[in-house]
């Protein structure tokens, strides 16, 4: 390749790809930053065009508005109380799943893999009247519940087809080796398969625990009094009354994105990982 | 053994596969019965009406609006984001330094809620003070204070664009993939054979990304059938449903007119696009396959 | 110690029939070695004597006792995997104890046993290791540690060497063999390699599509096969084949003069001839003549492959070390009658 070639001519690509990347980073980050910089103005400053300037000191008071508003802890603790669970009891349905699918296969398995991993693919509309119809019917509709039953019921498609194709890859002279030494079904999952799929269950964590935070259309159909929002829904609501304050509604934005923010920078590995094997291997 | 196996596929599919059915396949099927009916979504009493909601589909001006944008926003969603992702991933597989952070950077968009991406561009487009304008202004040196999501013309685009600025980055790391998957000898017989960087791309790595591609192109559809949250903050489908989509105009006629037996009949339609586009997906994917298995 | 019996062992998947009858009696203490093409039942019988695959009809008894659909686990038998399938999380002394834990055996014990077995196995200082940090011939060790802290009472291995490169492959060969020699325990092999098979069994069984086609000792087997499969299949190079023609107290072989029939040979319409028992000879005494198509030297032996007009392929012939034969070379043989195998038309030998 170039670099064992004798005498190295000069070579502008490198220093033009990376102009270029530099360009396209900033605008890339343009709509962030703009963000980032509105929770730190005054509205005064926004509405007199200043949004988009660097700051010539920093504003606090948005971040204290944010977090001083008990709806505010509210939305939190709200999310937080749906996202857990969906993301954990997801994560389990999908293990014992595609525990089956890779292990344990029978007649007609991967017809019902398919079909599950099908579901991926639709648009949620679709069952949007019926899950409405059917949790009203169990008077649950303005309670939390419906919203982590339906993500934990979408995150399936996923979570399976992440777990088969990961526990596909264990050898099954593994499970066979356990079997021989007297390790029930069970303990060959807990105590031999599992163990080797914490960098799997990582990249499961990740997608769901953002995908869940972040979900919009659910917890807007089957929750309808304010304290029972979520916090995407929530930010919708405040807009109301933090209506041309845009520097709060920056800061809560920031604030609201923050948990995804920080699983995305220390596991962004994962996520990548997740995003495209989920979407490779669908 | 089998009949231990048995017992344990039993065990382990029983509760996986009793949410899935009752949660996601039973409400599919639910959603064909209703689109029969002309149920509210609170009476109980509700009667069987036969295929007057699809005959309805046929004579909606607004539903027609929903699909004709639906299908604009699936066009510009395979174009802008796939050819910007192939474009981010070519620049980066150069292994470009920091090529870690711009990646982090390209990427960054996909973990943000549609409602914060939704936002943010809201405040790009604001007329006021919205960066576009503030741009704009700087450069004419005249007061620009175009509405663009206020406008008919304009408010559709303005939301792909958001759009599509969220999902570059999904399919820059698919293509990303595909790129490191291919054999560096491959690359390595060009270098030998004398082919030049626009040949080596045209006939060798294009066609080795093929099946990224057909996934870049599956995914970008499917997701754009999927276009809700981010229309909903950022235009509610206005102005005068000029940005309406299939599932926005689900979610209106749903649960803001309460007819839920055309909605379901909306998502009806909704489900078998999205069959016939998975079934494509999933041939394309068998015939990648052959070839590349 | 256990004695092992398998009657009229059967095993399809669906219509397939994979395992078309066995009977075998395998005595206690014995090494025995499956041996046989890839494809041929061997794996799979191995699979069902350690209960890992069900068997379709037929029974598995040990020391009489019937454990034909009895739990793996409580069969008292162990195996060594083809890949090992050492735990990747558990280091070297969890993977030895893994089976000691699940029957919550006191840690103590465990402790004591894994020492006992690390040492015989000279796996003292790499007890706190991971799998991934071992070499080939290390990890086979774990696997057989593993094995017999149990004490179990029959050993399983299915193509344990397969995986090692061949100068391992002789060492690991010989430590199995004394292992079995210590423990005294029922071993039974499954290995493709006829070297393998020859070296350690005591007797050896060539399986070949789904049946047993022989069993014997090594030796048996290779002076005395009761068929064209077993006379192939059992010595490296392989046996020669010559077709032949038998007719009224007369044989005719290509590239042969025409000679009387040896007594109860009649209908052969095969003969074979071992590499070995294929000699350089000068001109009267010479059976057949042809030309050296291609010399092998191996350096303690040489193989020359001589083509020979008439006949179907070329003979293979056994040479010492430093023959100083070449290609294109004409030479004269001579065959060991003494011997020599015919065989009928069903491939049995007469």
């Amino acid at each position: 390749m170039a670099d064992t070639r004798p005498q190295p001519r000069f070579n502008p690509w490198p220093a033009a790809i990376f102009t270029i990347l530099c360009v396209l980073a900033v605008l890339f980050l343009l709509p962030t930053v703009g963000v980032l910089l509105s929770s730190v103005k005054t509205t005064r400053e926004i509405s007199m065009g200043e949004l988009w300037s660097l700051p010539a000191s920093l504003y606090l008071g948005n971040f204290a508005e944010v977090l001083g508003n008990p709806a505010v802890h509210q939305y939190f603790l709200n999310t937080l109380l749906v996202t857990l669970p969906a993301t954990a009891v997801s994560i389990a349905l999908g293990v014992m799943a595609g525990y089956v699918f890779a292990k344990l296969p029978f007649p007609g398995s991967n017809l019902l893999f398919l079909v599950i991993v099908a579901g991926m693919f639709f648009p949620p509309q679709v069952i949007l009247v019926p899950l409405f119809r059917l949790f009203n019917g169990l008077g649950l509709i303005d309670t939390l519940w419906p919203v982590i039953i339906v993500h934990s019921a979408l995150g399936l498609p996923i979570c399976v087809l992440m777990m088969r194709n990961f526990f596909a890859t264990v050898p099954n002279a593994l499970r066979e080796a356990a079997i021989m030494e007297g390790a029930s079904e069970w303990q060959v999952l807990t105590r031999v398969i599992l163990p080797l799929s914490l960098p799997a269950l990582a990249v499961l964590a990740t997608l769901q625990f953002t995908w869940i935070w972040n979900d919009f259309l659910w917890p807007l159909i089957f929750t309808q009094s304010d304290s029972k929002r979520t916090i995407m829904i929530g930010i919708v609501n405040l807009k109301g009354q933090y209506s041309v304050a845009w520097g709060v509604q920056g800061a809560l934005s920031l604030v609201a994105s923050l948990p995804t923010l920080l699983v995305f920078l220390f596991f962004q590995r994962f996520f990548i990982k997740g995003m495209t094997m989920g979407a490779v291997k669908g | 053994m089998e009949q231990h196996n048995r017992f344990w596929r039993i065990a382990l599919l029983a509760l996986p596969l009793a949410v899935f059915g009752l949660f996601v396949v039973w409400p599919l099927f639910s959603s064909f019965y209703y689109s029969f009916t002309n149920w509210n979504g609170f009476d109980a009493n509700y009667s069987f009406v036969g295929f007057d909601n699809f005959a309805k589909i046929t004579t909606d001006r607004l539903f027609m609006q929903a699909a004709i944008n639906t299908t604009l926003w699936m066009v510009a969603a395979i174009v802008l984001p796939t050819a910007l992702g192939l474009m981010l991933a070519l620049l980066l597989d150069s292994r470009v330094t920091g090529a870690r952070v711009f990646k982090s950077i390209f990427y960054l968009p996909i973990c943000l809620s549609a409602v914060i991406v939704g936002q943010i561009w809201t405040w790009i487009y604001q007329p006021d003070w919205g960066l576009l304008n503030t741009l704009v202004t700087q450069a004419t040196g005249e007061k620009f204070k175009y509405a663009w999501l206020a406008k008919p013309d304009s408010a559709l685009w303005s939301v792909i664009v958001a759009w599509s600025w969220q999902q570059t980055g999904l399919s820059m790391v698919i293509y990303l993939a595909g790129l490191t998957a291919i054999p560096g000898d491959l690359l390595e017989v060009c270098e030998i054979e004398g082919a030049s960087p626009w040949q080596r791309f045209r006939r060798v790595v294009l066609p080795l990304l093929a099946p990224s591609t057909v996934v870049v192109v599956a995914l970008s559809v499917i997701n754009s059938l999927k276009g809700f949250d981010i229309l909903y903050i950022m235009t509610g489908g206005g102005p005068f449903n000029s940005s309406d989509t299939l599932a926005m105009h689900m979610y209106n006629e749903s649960f803001k007119k309460y007819l839920m037996g055309y909605g379901s009949a909306i998502s009806v339609v909704l489900f078998l696009i999205a069959l016939a586009i998975i079934g494509l997906y999933f041939r394309q994917l068998r015939k990648v396959d052959r070839i590349y298995g | 110690m256990a004695q092992l019996q398998l009657s009229d062992l059967r095993k399809s998947f669906g219509p397939v029939r994979v395992i078309k009858g066995l009977d075998l009696d395998i005595a206690d203490g014995e090494f025995v070695v499956f041996v046989g093409p890839s494809g041929c039942g061997k794996s799979t019988t191995l699979r069902m004597i350690a209960g890992l695959e069900d068997v379709t009809s037929g029974a598995i008894r040990l020391d009489g006792s019937e454990v034909t659909r009895t739990r793996p686990a409580d069969r008292g038998i162990a195996m060594v995997f083809q890949s090992y399938a050492l735990f990747p999380h558990m280091t070297v002394a969890d993977n030895i104890a893994f089976g000691l834990h699940l029957q919550r055996v006191d840690r103590a014990t465990i402790a004591a046993r894994v020492r006992d077995v690390a040492e015989t196995l000279q796996l003292t200082p790499l007890l706190a290791r991971y799998p991934r940090e071992l070499s080939g011939g290390q990890r086979q060790r774990v696997a057989i540690g593993r094995a017999i802290i149990r004490n179990p009472k029959v050993f399983l291995f299915d193509e344990p060497l397969s995986n090692l490169d061949a100068a391992l492959r002789v060492q690991m060969r010989l430590e199995i063999a004394r292992l079995h020699q210590r423990l005294g325990a029922t071993m039974v092999y499954v290995t493709h390699d006829q070297v393998e098979a020859m070296t350690l069994a005591d007797r050896i069984v060539v399986f070949n599509d789904g049946r047993i086609e022989q069993v014997g000792t090594p030796m048996d087997l290779y002076e005395h096969p009761a068929n064209r499969f077993v006379a192939g299949f059992i010595g490296a190079p392989s046996m020669n084949f010559l077709p032949v023609r038998a007719d009224a107290g007369r044989v005719e072989v290509p590239g042969m003069a025409p000679m009387p029939l040896p007594a109860g040979k009649q209908g052969a319409t095969e003969l074979g001839v071992r590499p070995e028992h294929l000699a350089l000879a000068a001109g009267t005494d010479a059976d057949i003549a042809g030309e050296i198509e291609l010399i092998e030297r191996l350096g303690a032996e040489t193989y020359a492959y001589v083509r020979v007009p008439g006949l179907p392929a070329d003979l293979t012939l056994r040479l010492p070390g430093d023959s100083a034969h070449t290609p294109g070379t004409r030479v004269a043989l001579q065959i060991d009658w003494t011997r020599a195998k015919w065989f009928d038309a069903t491939g049995q030998v007469l």
